[in-house]
């Protein structure tokens, strides 16, 4: 675990955001470095993906900051964190259904060949690499850069995403809920290139409700409950039904099962009446 | 790891399949032309052939083609413009006021039809990007402004709805005049304007963003493309094309009417369709839209070589042109689904 | 020199006649189409052409303009209710719309207004509503002359292009036409264009083209509009047919009018709107002053066939406004 000793590439410092009235973070601080997997697990409307947001660029957080390799950062369109290498894989691919795989690969960066005014979208290299570059990853059904992205499985689409952000720089890879809609066996394709992208030294925020999946891939965890860190741990440092328990509301849960016992006992096994 | 980056160049030289051929978006348009051509031939002979009457589609096809490319890219794009009904006598006014009723200059009233063109492309552009409104009411907005507008300057300017522009010289020789009498100058344009599409939108990276735009415009924005920009460079397009056709239809009828043009709405958006553009946007080809146009063209003249009754033309028109809307869907289905052979 | 005279005359007569008994002096609303209509201007004419003659005999004549046609019928309805609540004792009125405008006709008619339909209604509705007479035109009866006038000219296959098929008042233009050429012995085709090709020029005279070159035979051809005859004449152009097929048309444009002046175009068929306004409220104020009636029911402005023969004529009306 030398990559525990580096310095963290994206650094959260006391993160709050509010919409109007309504506070969505508190008080969030989380550390994330090289080669390592940051499991992000909460409930729904836990402030998963407004945390997402932030760190995409989308939303500006109301007080805080964002440190990149140590020197604070700030970014006001989405632009600004994939140029500093941030990149953010949604759910269905965030890829472009009807175009090649070739060509929705290098969106807003085409290869191009010729010169002047008749430079021409490179339609042989950009299918080779994109190709290659999903190859690479293990996806070796994928042959074809001019198949449409449509066509393909919710894993290697996914696949293609990731490899995407890898070929064009990204440092941090944010992959939202990106196994949710999967069965099992495209999950599992998708944890093997979240491993392969952490050992090319990635550092990946990988956002999940199924602890299963976070448990393959992740070195650290960090649960949140409404709007702040719940727990924040290493790897081994829990069980899986200690995180289940996390993220199904904590010890309260805990706490409210024992208490419906010992009401049950103490009334003859009668339940508490409702309206209570 | 050198074996794997070498199947893709296996994979390759498969490409140059019949397979392939069909997954193009342009596959299904071209069978649709094919099938109408067939249909056709069987009802009224080869008449239709003949370049006198080959002239016929071919006249309305340029003047549609026109129009229906920049609209096929707008609906690439994910967006629509209705506009362009009244862009057409607008722009045809407005030579005609210029050059016929106040007599000036030929070519300033040239610059003047195609300056309207591009201030109201601008409008919609604005409108469309700066507002959360959808591009089809934003467009429907102008679409009727700009008829009232047209409307009501025409008459207080002239007093009266339609206008003679009489003209001749180079303006009337390369944008309104007959080659061979029968042919409209327009056919060149509109095979000059299929060359520069097909560069832009398949051969230049232009093309991949307004594709990327019409797949997820989110994720486009995200990749660095320039959305907004390209929305409104594209709406001053499809309106100065518009209005190029109002010009060029002024010159050549010698007389503006403030009351043409609203049916190239309706069948600019269906040759689009036949052409093999996806209505919910991100998908289709500049050649299928030059298919679709001649397809559309082609059923609405070939009626005319029939010994049908005519009043039935608007049914068979119509179901023409469903079958090869439908054509077209069975082909993108299986460039959909498509995946090649397990091995 | 002796008009003039004649007129400061009757003005002092009529002045007289004003202050003597205000109630003999007719008061007639004219109820027309919107500001920007082309064709309603020319009514306009023909309604100021007409009011000197009122006003010489003490009478005044008030025209009520529709502002918008979005709100039609019940606009319409309005400014009838507007002209009986100002006591007009005339009111000259297109039936355009009979079923919401015959119950404020009819209300009127109690009032003590005299009614004259103008321009829209027509024979039928004039009984209907008790109106002393109808001003206007009957699209057959136009269609008839323009059949006619073919006929006269040797013609012996029409064809009709029709637009708007399916429009009453369009396919009656059709069936006068066939109907008129009949009495020569020749014979005239409908042509309805699918609405794909309406207002595309393009399409309407490649369609036009394409039916001359199938049927040869064809000597003639009318439109149901001018706007449509300036496609038809590109297509004759087209199919070097100009002078062999002879063009004619319902109503007129600047471009029909020098097609005819040129000779390109036989004719074209005119329900002269100004003539309407002008016998509406001369016959209506006569009538109201002097207790005239002209036995003449309905009163036909069209059709008026413009040709060679009056072109020059005709295009110096277009110069001010009457034709």
């Amino acid at each position: 675990m030398t990559n525990a000793t580096s310095a963290p590439v994206l650094e959260l410092k006391n993160i709050n955001k509010s919409f109007g009235p309504i506070d969505v973070l508190h008080d969030i601080s989380l550390q994330l470095r090289a080669g390592e997997v940051l499991c992000l697990l909460g409930d729904n409307g836990a402030g998963k993906s407004t945390l997402i947001k932030i760190l995409s660029g989308v939303h500006v957080p109301s007080s805080g900051s964002i440190l990149m390799d140590g020197s604070p950062v700030s970014f006001a369109t989405p632009r600004d964190a994939s140029d500093r290498g941030i990149a953010t894989v949604h759910q269905f691919g965030g890829t472009f259904p009807l175009m090649s795989i070739g060509r929705s690969f290098f969106v807003g960066a085409e290869p191009t060949k010729g010169w002047g005014p008749f430079r021409v979208f490179d339609r042989k290299k950009a299918n080779e690499v994109a190709v290659k570059a999903v190859r690479d990853f293990g996806i070796t059904r994928i042959e074809d850069g001019d198949r449409l992205v449509g066509g393909l499985s919710g894993g290697e689409r996914q696949s293609l995403a990731i490899a995407r952000a890898v070929h064009f720089g990204a440092r941090v890879l944010i992959l939202d809920e990106p196994t949710a809609a999967l069965g099992v066996k495209q999950a599992t394709h998708v944890l093997r290139i979240v491993n392969q992208a952490k050992k090319r030294g990635l550092a990946v925020i990988f956002i999940t409700h199924q602890v299963m999946h976070a448990m393959a891939v992740g070195d650290h965890f960090a649960v949140l409950i409404r709007g702040s860190v719940a727990a924040d741990f290493k790897k081994g440092e829990r069980t899986r039904e200690e995180i289940t328990d996390l993220m199904a509301g904590g010890e309260t849960m805990a706490g409210l099962e024992k208490e419906i016992e010992d009401y049950m006992s103490s009334h003859d096994g009668h339940p508490p009446p409702a309206g209570h | 790891m050198s074996a794997q980056s070498a199947a893709p160049g296996v994979a390759r030289a498969s490409n140059f399949s019949l397979g392939g051929l069909l997954r193009r978006p342009e596959a299904g348009a071209l069978l649709g032309l094919v099938a109408v051509f067939v249909f056709f031939t069987i009802f009224g002979g080869t008449g239709f052939l003949t370049p006198d009457s080959a002239a016929g589609w071919l006249n309305i096809a340029a003047n549609l083609g026109m129009v229906a490319f920049p609209i096929g890219l707008l609906m690439i794009a994910g967006e629509l413009d209705v506009s362009i009904g009244s862009m057409i006598p607008a722009s045809s006014m407005t030579i005609a006021i210029v050059s016929g009723h106040y007599q000036q200059n030929i070519w300033l009233g040239v610059a003047a039809a195609l300056g309207v063109g591009v201030l109201v492309g601008l409008v919609n552009g604005f409108l469309v990007v700066r507002t959360a409104v959808p591009s089809f009411i934003v467009t429907l907005g102008t679409l009727f402004a700009t008829a009232g507008f047209v409307l009501g300057l025409s008459v207080l300017l002239t007093g009266s709805t339609s206008v003679v522009i009489n003209s001749d010289g180079v303006a009337k020789q390369i944008f309104g005049s007959f080659i061979d009498q029968t042919f409209q100058v327009m056919i060149f344009w509109w095979l000059l304007a299929t060359a520069i599409y097909i560069y832009f939108i398949h051969y230049s990276h232009y093309g991949n963003w307004i594709f990327a735009m019409g797949g997820d415009k989110e994720s486009a924005r995200n990749a660095g493309i320039p959305t907004r920009k390209l929305t409104i460079m594209l709406y001053v397009l499809s309106s100065t094309s518009a209005a190029f056709v109002g010009m060029c239809q002024a010159l050549l009828f010698n007389v503006a009417q403030v009351s043409v043009g609203q049916s190239f709405i309706f069948n600019s958006i269906i040759s689009v369709v036949v052409g093999g553009v996806l209505l919910t946007g991100g998908f289709g080809s500049i050649i299928g839209i030059f298919f679709g146009t001649i397809t559309f063209a082609v059923v609405n003249q070939g009626i005319y070589f029939t010994s049908f009754d005519r009043n039935w033309s608007s049914l068979i028109i119509g179901i023409l042109l469903l079958i090869a809307v439908l054509m077209n869907n069975t082909f993108r289905k299986m460039a959909l689904t498509y995946a090649p052979k397990k091995k | 020199m002796k008009l003039k005279t004649c007129v400061t005359a009757l003005a002092a007569v009529a002045g007289l006649a004003f202050t003597l008994s205000a109630a003999q002096a007719a008061s007639i609303a004219v109820v027309g189409g919107k500001n920007d209509d082309f064709f309603w201007n020319k009514i306009k004419k023909g309604i100021d052409d007409a009011t000197p003659a009122v006003v010489a005999n003490g009478g005044k004549v008030n025209y009520l303009r529709l502002q918008t046609y979005d709100n039609f019928a019940p606009d319409v309805v309005a400014l009838i209710k507007t002209a009986i609540s100002q006591k007009v004792d005339g009111l000259v009125i297109p039936d355009w719309v009979p079923d919401a405008e015959d119950p404020a006709i009819a209300e009127a008619k109690k009032a003590g207004i005299k009614i004259i339909l103008m321009n829209a209604g027509g024979a039928e509705e004039m009984k209907k509503t008790g109106a002393i007479n109808y001003v206007g035109t009957d699209e057959y009866t136009a269609g008839v002359a323009g059949g006619e006038y073919f006929g006269a000219k040797g013609k012996k296959n029409i064809l009709c292009v029709n637009t708007l098929p399916g429009t009453a008042n369009i396919e009656a233009r059709c069936k006068g036409i066939a109907d008129g050429a009949a009495k020569s012995g020749a014979k005239s085709t409908q042509l309805p264009l699918p609405s794909s090709s309406f207002g595309d020029p393009t399409a309407v005279a490649e369609a036009i083209k394409a039916t001359l070159i199938k049927d040869p035979s064809i000597d003639a051809v009318a439109t149901i509009g001018a706007g449509d005859a300036d496609s038809a004449a590109t297509a004759l152009k087209q199919a070097s047919l100009t002078g062999k097929v002879s063009l004619g048309c319902f109503d007129f444009n600047d471009g029909t009018l020098a097609r005819i002046k040129s000779g390109e175009q036989m004719f074209a068929i005119d329900q002269q709107p100004y003539l309407q306004a002008l016998l509406a409220v001369q016959l209506l104020a006569a009538n109201i002053d002097f207790g005239t009636d002209l036995p003449t029911r309905p009163v036909l402005t069209g059709p008026g066939i413009v040709d060679a023969s009056n072109i020059d004529a005709t295009l110096a009306g277009v110069k001010k406004g009457a034709r």
